[in-house]
């Protein structure tokens, strides 16, 4: 029987109209922005100024911290300001405009297609590289990668699982990259395998992607026979349920093993990493190449069909930019969203530049956007039954309106994944992720609160 | 029958003696020490229990009022210089006299000047919205609208003008209990001083950008030119990060800075009306002109 997580879940209608679009490379515009703020943790700070020659694949940024990770340029040119521009919210943020002058590329990186299987041995160094390449998840945290590859003292890794589940409706980048860069995938997982000290590897996929399945296995099984340390990947079909691709529920899917409340994958053994990271990860490794490009979709029901794109962008591109490349915004949509329809967020500034973690362009009617009017909770438990974390929204959602942060807590209101499944399913409408992912954000930094004065 | 009843009278009156006595004694012996004049304090204080004074209510205020040396650091917003007088007798400590204060909404974006550039459609609540995005305005700091210190106030002294988008503040019954301040996820509500007669005057606007963004985004916001701060006679304007800052203890009302501010950023409220046009009037009519003026003069003004 096909694998999934446990409790909860949903299924919306999967909608990857653009899944046959090959990935395109876009050109490069006049002038890119670069944000200091690409990655979770503490935005980095800038090592340029404005007037500096730079190369692409060239730090211009260094981290602020543990959780922090560098960043490059992604075109080459002259630096043109460092200063706040408003990013996809709207707020503003520190950014590196750089004006575009050819393509030149730092040295020491390897631009060609040649694929490089043999891993190298030393650790650190693989690690260091890692680092250095400002590497992030890009399953929609972008949390720094070597933090993640570096399990606390005392921690085993024995299951290193790649995410290839892309759950939420709409999105196909990781799905073209599964197929057109299925190799370079498993050599990186292979590398981070390697990192981990060789424990068992899992490539999760979900099975409304069967072409992706297959040719993962294919490449799994061609690097098996052809070169060392590639032994115990494998890849698992899984069954189709949002939100599999949540970090909990693939590890609850693929190993049987619950997380507990506030821990960490590594406390049942687990480390999870996206098949996007997995391919930054090769080219790092390998190939000494910076995360400075990343695939991104352009789709909506309301654009035809030769307007579907899957494309390969330079980090700091505005989204605008892409948006008129891709044809212009069609009339019919209300609503742009950079992500996934479920957890993505809508963009209230187009100008905004592309980051590390942008992995789409997604048009919304007015009809699939616009709220209904929220009417009284009917007690019919939907959006218990839907939660993958096993809590009860409409409990949260009433002792949230009242303030009561005890009952919040008891209730495990900190666990919320904010996936959106009991705002999708509840026939009241009520806004039940707006009002819970308020109430998380509070009990937590009480949590923390109190155990920084325990200290 | 009679017998019952001499039998049940008898022995709930013997039940309620003997559990008297146990009650008596478990108090004598457990008998909480409390200063008596926390409950005299206590008796002086609002009894609102707003949390304005920094304490988890009334009675944790007089509590802290009796404990503390003095009554420097302890002050009742709600009942004002008359109540701490009352707990100063109390106590028989000496209290200063405290200016009182007012909430000070610091935006002017209304929908006029300040035009919507998308829609929210989420849920009702400044904090929400403001935990997804900068708001529903080209402006990212200014008022989101959606009424979270209307909510917040326990005396009724704030409702939402439907006309401007923004919340008034009543000063009638306003009592500087600050529970607005800290409901506002954008900082735009401060504690001013009521002022002579009150009297105030103060920069609505809490924009951080650069002039020619700030504009763009609001046409009645502070630009950060610095003319006001140049034109005061009385040092009381700074400017900092392209905001002025109006301190409200070196201002002596002289409408100076009102008249020269370009965008019409800077309020003077509860000023007898003479000849000249009423302050409210002002930002409307300098907004008009100003607009080719400004840029050019911007950075001159900010280099000097």
């Amino acid at each position: 029987m096909m694998k999934t997580f446990s409790i909860g879940g949903i299924h919306p209608a999967d909608s990857k109209i653009s899944k046959d679009c090959r990935i395109e490379v876009l050109p490069l515009p006049s002038k890119v922005f670069i944000s200091m703020a690409q990655h979770l943790g503490a935005p980095a700070v800038p090592v340029v100024k404005a007037g500096d020659k730079v190369k692409a694949g060239q730090v211009i940024a260094e981290p602020a911290g543990f959780i922090s990770a560098y960043v490059h340029s992604s075109v080459s040119g002259t630096v043109k300001s460092v200063g706040p521009r408003k990013d996809i919210a709207g707020n503003n943020m520190v950014h590196v405009e750089i004006d575009v002058e050819g393509d030149e590329w730092a040295d020491g990186i390897d631009l060609s297609d040649k694929l490089v299987t043999e891993i190298p041995e030393d650790v650190k160094a693989i690690l260091e590289k890692i680092k250095l390449n400002g590497v992030v998840g890009l399953g929609g945290a972008t949390f720094p990668a070597h933090v993640k590859l570096c399990p606390p003292p005392g921690k085993k890794a024995e299951c290193l699982i790649l995410n290839g589940a892309e759950c939420e409706p709409y999105l196909t980048s990781d799905y073209r990259i599964m197929l057109e860069r299925s190799r370079e995938i498993v050599v990186g997982a292979a590398i981070m395998k390697h990192v981990l000290g060789g424990c068992r590897t899992v490539i999760g996929i979900e099975e409304n992607k069967p072409e992706a399945i297959r040719v993962m296995s294919e490449a799994v099984a061609e690097l098996q026979k052809s070169a060392k340390g590639y032994e115990g990947i494998s890849v698992m079909s899984l069954k189709k349920k949002y939100p599999q691709g949540g970090e909990k529920q693939l590890i609850d899917a693929v190993m049987g093993r619950q997380v507990k409340s506030m821990g960490l994958p590594i406390d049942v053994g687990a480390v999870v990493q996206n098949v996007a990271t997995s391919l930054a990860v090769y080219e790092a490794v390998q190939k000494n190449m910076p995360l400075v490009t990343n695939v991104l979709t352009v789709t909506g029901d309301c654009l035809p069909a030769d307007r579907q794109h899957n494309y390969k962008f330079r980090i700091g591109m505005p989204l605008s930019y892409v948006a008129e490349y891709a044809g212009g915004v069609p009339e019919q949509a209300a609503k742009i969203i950079s992500g996934g329809p479920m957890m993505g967020k809508a963009i209230a500034n187009p100008d905004a530049a592309t980051v590390k973690g942008s992995s789409s362009l997604l048009y919304l009617t007015a009809a699939q956007t616009v709220r209904q009017a929220e009417s009284a909770c009917i007690r019919c438990g939907k959006c218990a039954d839907a939660c993958p974390m096993g809590l009860e929204p409409f409990l949260l959602n009433k002792y949230a309106r009242n303030g009561m942060m005890d009952e919040l807590e008891e209730n495990a209101v900190q666990d919320c994944i904010e996936c959106g499944c009991c705002l999708y399913s509840c026939p009241a409408n009520i806004p039940l992720l707006d009002i819970i992912r308020i109430a998380k954000g509070d009990v937590i930094r009480i949590i923390r609160g109190r155990a920084a004065q325990k200290k | 029958m009679t017998q019952t009843i001499i039998w049940t009278i008898a022995i709930l009156t013997l039940l309620g003696v003997v559990l008297a006595v146990v009650l008596y004694l478990v108090a004598k012996k457990f008998k909480v020490e409390e200063d008596p004049r926390i409950d005299e304090v206590e008796k002086v204080l609002p009894g609102a229990n707003c949390g304005g004074c920094g304490h988890a209510g009334c009675r944790a205020f007089a509590q802290s009022c009796v404990e503390a040396p003095n009554l420097d650091n302890n002050f009742c917003p709600v009942g004002g210089n008359d109540v701490m007088q009352k707990v100063a007798s109390v106590l028989g400590l000496e209290v200063a006299a405290k200016e009182p204060m007012v909430a000070v909404v610091r935006c002017n974006g209304t929908c006029e000047m300040r035009p919507r550039t998308n829609e929210y459609g989420g849920y009702n609540s400044c904090r929400v919205k403001a935990a997804l995005y900068s708001g529903d305005t080209g402006c990212a700091f200014g008022c989101l609208g959606c009424g979270d210190c209307v909510a917040a106030c326990q005396f009724g002294a704030i409702s939402m003008d439907p006309a401007t988008g923004l919340p008034v503040v009543d000063e009638e019954k306003c009592t500087a209990c600050g529970a607005c301040v800290k409901a506002c996820p954008k900082s735009i509500i401060e504690l001013r001083n009521k002022g002579r007669r009150n009297m105030r005057v103060f920069v609505s606007c809490v924009n951080k950008d650069k002039g020619a963004v700030a504009r763009k985004a609001c046409s009645a916001a502070c630009i950060g030119c610095g003319k006001c701060a140049k034109v005061c006679p009385f040092d009381a304007i700074t400017v900092e990060n392209n905001l002025a800052y109006i301190d409200f203890a070196k201002c002596k009302l002289c409408k100076k800075c009102v008249a020269e501010c370009p965008t019409g950023a800077i309020h003077a409220v509860n000023f007898p009306v003479v000849n000249k046009p009423a302050a409210p009037a002002a930002p409307v009519q300098a907004a008009v002109p100003a607009k080719e003026a400004q840029p050019a003069d911007q950075p001159k003004a900010k280099e000097e």
